[in-house]
């Protein structure tokens, strides 16, 4: 079995797919698997080839999905991309194959393992933006620019970064993606890009979240005083926002004054 | 004035009028959609956005603040009622300003909910919340979300700049009837809320016939599919309320500040809300599924919460002071809520007047489902959209996939539950391509057992939900390490 690997980014799995795609139609669709690197356990008897990005492929490969089968797939495809799971990129193929033979309605065809699976990877990317676009917390720098850090699981911060241009398009700020180290960085009145973080960059930006004023304090108070003390739900108040991810949410941090 | 206090710091202040504010329930940020825009700050999202969870398991989504919670009223069931000795403060408007957009911009909440208790009079006290609204929206470029609590018995002018400025726009029902209201709330008349409710609904008609919608608010997509839903053409028609007339036609449009025309602002466009509360006074289940259903098709209401009583203050007429919250009976409201808005039920089916109470075992879907055996089974690859939702544990999203799929493919037991289907309730009552799941009887007293087993677990869950508890270990009984052999 031959198997493809490629960088974890969009363009990298376009590319892949194309050249695995071109590969399929000479020694068969069964023969291979996609995979995306870092491979930690290779296998002792399939070959590996690793493909890297060339934007004439990836033109043609988002071309194809758009005109054969439709813009939502599309979507949905842009969303697993961005997904942790190990088998998206696999997933990607599967639903590619299905989606090419029969067109659009692949969106539909829910009983099909890899459209479920796909559907599912898209629904998981996208709540886990959703959580961060409600539990991103942004601290202040001054009055001049706002900070806020995060660790998604799946590659988010593009979206979470989309939904804050609209909500404060004139304001100066920056989220990053702490694993990952890149940012989504918003300059007053412009559009977003996105940064890969050297390590100087990252050492002084980490700083930032230990910054904080009083309305922080006053948020605690806020989030402290609305909790009715005879519906007490902690189990409830969990299972609405998970530990983990509390991990950057001020109203559950001690205030630093009083250490 | 010698009853505002300003001695309180901020953040004092917000411990107290947060801690005043906390008993009201409405804390969404759906139903309005509005892009951001360059030079302000803010947009609505029509989801909604929770941004925190409170320790009692509810979100926070706006800062939920009274204005202030001087209160002239002497409401009993009310903490800041005024014969209640309790620390008493006032924001003033650039305060509520300040704190909502510096919190806005730390991405803290999604919005405004300012309610006040009514000081001096309704009309100044909504006078000084426009004023407020106002500073918010026009000095401070904010355009997120607002959701403004009126006050009963202010001037109609005041209730129509307060609409223009907001995006929902609420008024308390607290009882259901009458009679309750005149015992519990002596300075509060039914009149006097439902007039303002009944203006508030057609000026938000008239507003939406303007701008080119129809007058009736969205309701959830499933509805249109649904030939019943109390939302449907021929349901709508016997509207029994009379026509209150528009609040643009009473206060005049000249009456409203220049700003707010300038920015050709629609009416409230998240609509209008209202809360209950309920275990205060005897009302039961079915007066106040009726109450509801009435307030979504009369008043065409966005939203109708329920509040369970929490005792906090003393007095012969309302329950005691060591009473629980009815906190299940709240939860079965909710459910029967939803059936109503998404599910096609009318009140009338669920509940009647020789049973006028939910069953707290079971959840209403398979109470009203295992009182009508006789349309189940159903077989999911046949059966038609409306009667797909009627199934115990197939909601909206399932029957709309459910529908999708069948189209391309034959459905299993296996696809269903990969669609959201829940098949621990659902099982009893389908059958997929003339299959049962397991062979199970189709008897009343038999699946009633089965589904109460089932549902025992999260019914305590309810129940009990402020009961402390944890895994119990060796080390709690100070055994160490090591030590016990």
């Amino acid at each position: 079995m031959r198997v493809f690997t490629c960088k974890d980014q969009f363009e990298d799995s376009m590319t892949c797919i194309y050249d695995a795609w071109s590969w399929a139609l000479k020694n068969g669709h069964e023969n291979l698997r996609l995979e995306r690197e870092p491979i930690f356990q290779p296998t002792l008897f399939d070959e590996y080839t690793h493909i890297d990005a060339d934007m004439e492929k990836v033109t043609k490969v988002v071309r194809s999905i758009q005109n054969k089968i439709s813009m939502e797939a599309y979507i949905d495809i842009f969303y697993a991309t961005l997904s942790i799971e190990p088998d998206a990129l696999d997933t990607i193929y599967g639903f590619l194959r299905l989606g090419f033979r029969v067109g659009a309605r692949v969106c539909s065809m829910y009983t099909d393992p890899h459209v479920m699976r796909i559907l599912e990877l898209r629904r998981r990317v996208g709540n886990e933006a959703h959580y961060f676009r409600e539990f991103a917390r942004f601290s202040a720098m001054g009055d001049t620019a706002y900070i806020c850090h995060l660790e998604p699981k799946n590659n988010v911060i593009l979206l979470v970064g989309e939904h804050f241009a609209d909500r404060m398009p004139s304001e100066h700020w920056m989220i990053i993606d702490d694993n990952r180290r890149q940012a989504v960085v918003h300059v007053k009145n412009q559009e977003n890009y996105l940064r890969y973080l050297s390590e100087e960059e990252w050492l002084r930006l980490s700083r930032s979240e230990l910054y904080e004023d009083s309305y922080t304090d006053m948020w605690r108070t806020f989030f402290h005083a609305i909790g009715i003390r005879q519906r007490e739900n902690r189990e409830c108040q969990r299972n609405l926002f998970p530990i983990w991810m509390r991990k950057h949410a001020v109203e559950f941090r001690e205030s630093k004054k009083n250490n | 004035m010698d009853q505002i206090i300003t001695g309180y710091t901020t953040r004092e202040k917000l411990q107290i009028l947060a801690d005043a504010a906390k008993y009201d329930v409405a804390c969404t940020s759906s139903g309005s959609d509005r892009r951001g825009k360059k030079g302000f700050l803010g947009n609505a999202e029509a989801c909604g956005i929770c941004h925190s969870f409170a320790s009692d398991g509810r979100c926070i989504s706006l800062l939920k603040i009274l204005m202030t919670n001087h209160c002239v009223y002497d409401c009993k069931y009310c903490v800041n009622r005024v014969s209640n000795d309790v620390p008493r403060a006032t924001f003033t408007p650039e305060e509520i300003c300040e704190l909502t957009v510096n919190f806005y911009k730390r991405n803290y909440i999604e919005g405004l909910f300012l309610s006040s208790g009514v000081l001096k009079n309704p009309t100044y006290t909504m006078e000084k919340m426009c004023e407020t609204l106002s500073l918010l929206r026009n000095k401070y470029r904010f355009n997120g979300y607002i959701h403004v609590k009126t006050i009963p018995g202010a001037a109609d002018e005041l209730l129509a700049t307060a609409g223009y400025l907001a995006d929902r726009i609420s008024v308390n029902l607290e009882l259901p009837t009458a009679e309750s209201l005149t015992k519990l709330a002596p300075n509060k008349t039914f009149q006097t809320i439902l007039d303002p409710m009944g203006k508030v609904s057609d000026t938000i008609a008239a507003n939406r016939i303007s701008r080119g919608k129809l007058p009736q608010m969205e309701r959830s997509r499933s509805n249109q599919y649904l030939g019943s839903s109390i939302f449907s053409s021929q349901n709508r028609v016997e509207k029994q309320r009379g026509y209150g007339g528009t609040l643009s036609t009473v206060g005049d449009r000249m009456l409203l500040p220049a700003e707010v025309q300038s920015e050709n602002r629609s009416f409230a466009p998240a609509g209008q809300s209202t809360q209950m509360i309920i275990g205060a006074t005897q009302e039961s289940d079915y007066t106040l599924l009726k109450t509801t259903q009435k307030l979504y098709q009369d008043y065409d209401l966005k939203r109708v919460f329920y509040s369970a009583y929490i005792p906090l203050n003393e007095d012969a007429l309302l329950p005691r002071l060591d009473t629980a919250p009815p906190l299940l009976r709240e939860h079965r409201l909710y459910q029967a809520d939803w059936l109503l808005r998404f599910y096609g039920f009318h009140a009338e089916e669920l509940l009647t007047e020789a049973r006028p109470n939910f069953n707290e075992q079971l959840d209403p879907k398979c109470d009203w489902a295992l009182r009508h055996l006789g349309e189940f089974p159903l077989d999911v690859q046949t059966a038609s959209y409306d009667q797909l939702l009627r199934i115990p544990g197939v909601g909206p999203k399932s029957a709309g996939r459910i529908m999708k799929a069948r189209r391309y493919g034959r459905l299993d037991f296996d696809s269903l539950k990969k669609m959201g289907v829940v098949l621990k309730r659902a099982h009893y009552f389908i059958t997929c391509n003339g299959h049962r799941l397991y062979n199970t009887p189709i008897e009343e007293a038999f699946i009633t057992r089965q589904l109460i087993g089932t549902n025992q677990r999260e019914n305590w869950q309810v129940a009990n939900q402020n009961r402390q508890y944890q895994q119990m270990s060796l080390f709690d009984y100070g055994i160490e390490m090591g030590g016990a052999v």
